[in-house]
């Protein structure tokens, strides 16, 4: 068999992960072919020198901050969500893109403000012309009609209080998800520091050591 | 008994955030360290692993299972690196400092010599140019294979590659390995005589 035609599983083989037909059909090929048997003791060679090249011991990159600061920053999103809901209600905006905090005030989104805004005028609009119609009756009219109007306006309340709990609701998730990607930014940029400023440490102790070091020779 | 991946990712899919913390716990030093292999800097491993894991977890929710949870992190950490080197148009960084940190011999019972330091350092520093002067596709498979130690199926599913391309291009990677330290004067073994019979 040409030695091209075993190359997979000569790799196969260098890297433990072959069966075991592939084991011997490797090693009678090797057998008889010089240069197959070189490589394949070149490869094990380099393999060992790869492992000359160790990675730095990683510095924790992304990790839970400790109880405290997790507890300061759990009360702070606290109280920022808090303000995010009334900055919501108040049609306010809070932000966070491309590194950036921004703060909108009335700015809201757009979309429910229109939705709530046109609901509101037909809202509106329907109770003026039953108060309208109302006011047509002749006077001492009948307590059935009334009966009616007051049951139309109590269903156009009942709507606008769902419509008006749908769009805090949407809010309130928006709010949340922003919070929580916010919550993972923070974390990362803490653990980051932190990891920066263990190194510095190492590095300032191992020099003080070397200062102290030479300074005893003398 | 510790849970697995999938356990962990189906309590965050239902709920439960902390579940994350106990992936990142698992996964980052491995996903750093992979991305250290590729992109050569220490500081850059450290922001591009930050970044894949908040990429995970932005979107670990529509995770639907269908790879390994490990899969389907070094997808990210893969993307995350090659959108990095288009920025800057494919080069590798090799710090020189952080060789003289990360060489040298694996600890062992006795203290090295200066001279099997320096010699070990070099190669250290002689290895990781090599690496880096890969074509991308042969680095990311070298580095997955021979310091993460996946399996060939394993990086066959991250790289979405059949084993088979799988094993030519680690093949190619090394042979390419091979030219760049003979090149330096460094020889990996001996010729070897056939076996007697």
């Amino acid at each position: 068999m040409p030695c091209t035609m075993l190359r997979e599983e000569m790799v196969a083989v260098l890297y433990g992960e072959a069966d075991a037909e592939t084991v011997r059909r490797v090693g009678e090929h090797q057998a008889a072919c010089a240069d197959c048997r070189d490589e394949m003791a070149a490869l094990r060679g380099l393999r060992r020198q790869l492992t000359a090249w160790r990675a730095p011991e990683p510095a924790r990159g992304v990790r839970r901050p400790r109880p405290r600061p997790w507890a300061a920053l759990a009360a702070a999103a606290a109280i920022v969500f808090a303000l995010g809901a009334g900055w919501g209600l108040a049609g306010a905006e809070l932000r966070y893109e491309k590194g950036r905090v921004s703060f909108r005030l009335g700015g809201g989104d757009q979309e429910i403000r229109t939705v709530l805004d046109r609901e509101r005028a037909r809202l509106q609009e329907e109770i003026a012309a039953l108060r309208a119609a109302v006011a047509a009756r002749p006077s001492g009219g009948d307590a059935a009609f009334l009966e009616r109007v007051a049951a139309m306006i109590r269903e156009s309340e009942a709507r606008q209080a769902v419509l008006m709990s749908a769009s805090l609701q949407e809010i309130g998730e928006r709010n949340e998800a922003q919070r929580r990607y916010d919550l993972a930014r923070v974390s990362a940029g803490l653990s980051y520091l932190d990891g920066r400023t263990g190194e510095q440490v190492a590095r300032t102790n191992e020099l003080m050591g070397y200062v102290l070091q030479v300074s005893q020779q003398r | 008994m510790q849970p697995a991946d999938e356990e962990l990712v189906a309590a965050f899919q239902g709920g439960d955030v902390s579940a994350f913390d106990v992936l990142l716990l698992r996964w980052d030093r491995k996903i750093q360290g992979a991305i250290y292999r590729i992109m050569g800097s220490e500081e850059e491993s450290r922001d591009l692993c930050q970044e894949t894991f908040l990429k995970a977890y932005r979107s670990l929710r529509g995770f639907k299972g269908e790879a390994r949870f490990s899969s389907w992190l070094y997808q990210i950490a893969l993307n995350v690196c090659r959108d990095r080197m288009r920025r800057r148009k494919g080069k590798t960084l090799v710090s020189l400092d952080e060789l003289d940190e990360a060489g040298g011999l694996p600890p062992g019972p006795a203290a090295p010599s200066a001279l099997e330091l320096v010699e070990s350092r070099d190669l250290a520093r002689a290895v990781a140019a090599a690496v880096a002067a890969l074509p991308g596709e042969q680095r990311e498979v070298i580095v997955l294979k021979e310091y993460q130690g996946l399996t060939f199926l394993e990086i066959a599913e991250v790289l979405g590659l059949p084993t088979s391309t799988v094993k030519t291009r680690l093949y190619r990677g090394l042979g390419q390995l091979r030219e760049h330290l003979e090149r330096k004067g460094i020889r990996g073994t001996a010729p070897v005589p056939a076996p007697s019979p």
